[in-house]
């Protein structure tokens, strides 16, 4: 089946399109968290959203839920890949689904991690961002894994069954559960390299050679997130409109610049609806 | 038309072609899977200027080896055989046809 809309992220700018898009009769596949947004969660008090004076963020986030359940619109809690523009729909890579939807809009809140020195330099000549795409190319060879999030070990765990040898950076407290066969070096990368031999991952305490480094973050990139999708550093550009320089595609909320108010996020959220409702309305012309 | 070749087609048709686009792809690779039909839309309007192939990598593994293919996909242009552009992944089809027709 194929969406009306697909909207990404489930805070303030995520809510406020679906409930438009609900409004405005368009079938929606809503992508995000049960919990709503973390940041809103978290937020201890709330001073200026109209209407709701004084509100702490765990009251927000549990008003989003109740006010999208009296609406009838579903959550699927799984994490979106990529977002790829095929012309008149868009494939969106959804756990290990393909899902389509004649419209985008892009809510998932502003990406704070700085990519590693060499990260961007080096993306396709060395550097992936995604172990089960390019794990066959490193068959038999060496990988560096760089996680942020403990789910990045299943990750980790695959590249082992491919790669003669996985070295796994964890850049998070937890304790790893990792086959034996994985090498896990706790220690911070501050750059990756290209050397004669291929890549090194260089930390405070030396350099560790490898074939290929994955960097699995939680949260990707805008633009790597949808290819072709036109940034401004972490932001995404759009207009008045919340229009993205790719058609069909829209942004509201965080991700599209300061200031980073929820208020602010829920109208821009209310005119991506709107804009990605004219658009589809457009299209079935 | 994308053309599928291996390598023996490729020294024989895509080098000796005087403008051609290589995809090499993958089968278990997502995003080759969402850029072949992109592609195939391209080579028709470009067809007259441009030949259009792909490369398997696992099949072909000296061809991905020789053009360093690390990440697919990925696209390659030749002029007469010289390696004149690559890029790496997805390119919604205006973006690739600009970075096709630039690169001519």
């Amino acid at each position: 089946m194929r969406y009306d809309i697909a909207i990404i992220g489930t805070g303030p700018a995520g809510v406020s399109a679906a409930l438009t898009a609900k409004n405005r009769n368009k079938s929606i596949l809503l992508l995000g968290s049960g919990k709503m947004s973390e940041k809103v969660a978290k937020a201890h008090e709330i001073r200026n959203y109209p209407g709701l004076p004084f509100i702490k963020g765990s009251e927000l986030a549990a008003a989003f839920r109740n006010q999208l359940d009296r609406m009838e619109i579903g959550i699927t809690e799984e994490r979106v890949g990529a977002v790829y523009a095929m012309g008149d729909y868009f494939a969106l890579q959804v756990g290990e689904e393909m899902m389509e939807a004649s419209a985008v809009i892009l809510a998932t809140g502003v990406v704070q991690a700085k990519p590693l020195p060499g990260e961007e330099t080096f993306l396709g000549r060395g550097v992936s961002y995604c172990a089960t795409c390019d794990a066959p190319l490193y068959r038999g060879r060496v990988a560096a894994v760089i996680g942020y999030s403990p789910r990045e070990e299943a990750e980790a765990a695959f590249l082992s069954e491919v790669c003669s040898k996985v070295l796994y950076f964890p850049q998070y407290k937890e304790e790893t559960a990792l086959p034996d066969s994985v090498e896990v070096i706790r220690e911070t990368p501050e750059e990756i390299r290209k050397t004669e031999t291929g890549m090194a991952v260089k930390t405070a305490n030396g350099e560790y050679p490898a074939n290929g480094v994955f960097v699995l973050r939680e949260a990707v990139a805008p633009g790597q997130l949808v290819p072709g999708l036109e940034t401004d550093g972490a932001h995404v550009k759009v207009s008045r409109r919340m229009e993205t320089n790719l058609p069909g595609v829209f942004a509201c909320g965080d991700l599209t610049g300061t200031p980073y108010q929820y208020v602010k996020a829920a109208g821009e959220g209310n005119v991506a609806a709107i804009s990605a409702a004219a658009y589809i309305d457009r299209q079935k012309k | 038309m994308v053309k599928k070749v291996n390598s023996q087609e490729f020294a024989n048709e895509a080098m000796k072609a005087p403008v051609a686009v290589v995809d090499f792809n993958a089968v278990w690779c997502g995003p080759c899977r969402m850029l072949a039909p992109v592609l195939e839309d391209i080579s028709e309007k470009l067809g007259g200027k441009v030949s259009f192939y792909s490369v398997d990598v696992d099949e072909s593994p000296d061809l991905a080896m020789r053009y360093m293919v690390n990440s697919v996909p990925c696209l390659v242009m030749l002029k007469n055989g010289e390696l004149a552009a690559q890029t790496v992944g997805f390119r919604p089809e205006p973006l690739l046809t600009s970075w096709i027709e630039g690169n001519l």
